[in-house]
């Protein structure tokens, strides 16, 4: 009876380990986001885990038309890590800083879709997509300009199709039910 | 009948058992004791109209205290909640701004790769 029990626990935790395995982790900040957001003029983090996006779907109730677009957008994802930093003036960061940023995303899981590098004013630009098994599990992007640097990660089933669909709920271009056009309310960005 | 002499043991057993009359005051003591205990209050003694009314109250008071807490956390939750929309809105924001900036450097290298 009790070695069932025990031979109960193993199947069960067995059976549960690729289901826990799925749900991927969003990183901590390292060292070198801090140092960036100490130097930045303005620093702009937002983490978001599947908890926090399953409260902001809730509040989307469908009563704005971006509200419906974005909800279906963010409802099936398992994380989103956002670090934007905008400095005063050029040079505040180097490059070895912004590859230390890449590369965590240099791996065998992720695959390139956008690599530009411009050696003359510094800037660079990557899109990565998480394949598993074919299937997209998450989305990478990385822009660097002379005086700022966008890191945006997105984890869980991502299409690039979804960016055009940002794009359409920032530029507001979402028509409404009534085939009135809508758009996000502009308002300063939020600083943690 | 002659009796063999008890020893100590034997002797004290024998006091033991034999009866004593009552000190002439237990009465009075046990009587004043019972009169005292009637005199006690006792909440179950209390009219039913007004443990009627207590019970009343106390279940206004425990259901009222339930009805805060949950319109407290449900207000919370809606705290939240807002709060995590915001930061979607923004995260939507800053991809769409990179995104931007990606197809400007790459147009800008396909512009300087065609001269």
């Amino acid at each position: 009876m009790k070695n069932r029990f025990i031979t109960f626990i193993f199947a069960a935790v067995a059976l549960a380990m690729p289901a826990l395995a799925q749900t991927a982790q969003l990183p901590v900040s390292s060292p070198i986001e801090k140092e960036l957001a100490a130097r930045a003029s303005e620093a702009t983090e937002i983490t978001l885990d599947k908890k926090m996006l399953s409260l902001a779907s809730r509040v989307m109730d469908g009563k704005d038309t971006y509200d419906d677009a974005t909800r279906q957008l963010i409802e099936n994802l398992d994380g989103i890590y956002i670090r934007n930093y905008e400095f005063d003036k050029e040079g505040l960061f180097t490059a070895e800083q912004v590859e230390q940023l890449r590369k965590n995303y240099e791996t065998g899981e992720w695959s390139s879709l956008v690599r530009n590098r411009d050696r003359k004013t510094g800037e660079s630009s990557d899109i990565m997509v998480k394949l598993v098994n074919g299937e997209s599990h998450g989305l990478f992007i990385l822009n660097v300009e002379p005086k700022e640097i966008s890191m945006v990660l997105v984890l869980g089933p991502v299409q690039m199709s979804d960016l055009k669909k940002v794009k359409s709920i920032v530029k507001g271009t979402v028509k409404g039910r009534g085939g009135a056009e809508k758009s996000i309310p502009t308002k300063g960005k939020s600083r943690p | 009948m002659e009796f063999e002499p008890l020893d100590d043991f034997e002797e004290k057993l024998k006091r033991s058992f034999e009866r004593w009359p009552a000190p002439p005051e237990l009465k009075r003591r046990l009587m004043e004791n019972r009169r005292r205990r009637k005199e006690r209050p006792r909440w179950f003694a209390l009219p039913r109209e007004v443990l009627v009314a207590v019970s009343l109250s106390l279940g206004v008071g425990v259901f009222a205290a339930l009805y805060s807490g949950i319109a407290s956390y449900q207000h919370e939750q809606q705290r939240e909640g807002e709060a995590a929309r915001q930061q979607v809105l923004t995260a939507l924001r800053i991809t769409d701004h990179a995104l931007d900036n990606i197809n400007k450097q790459l147009a800008a290298h396909g512009r300087a790769s065609q001269e």
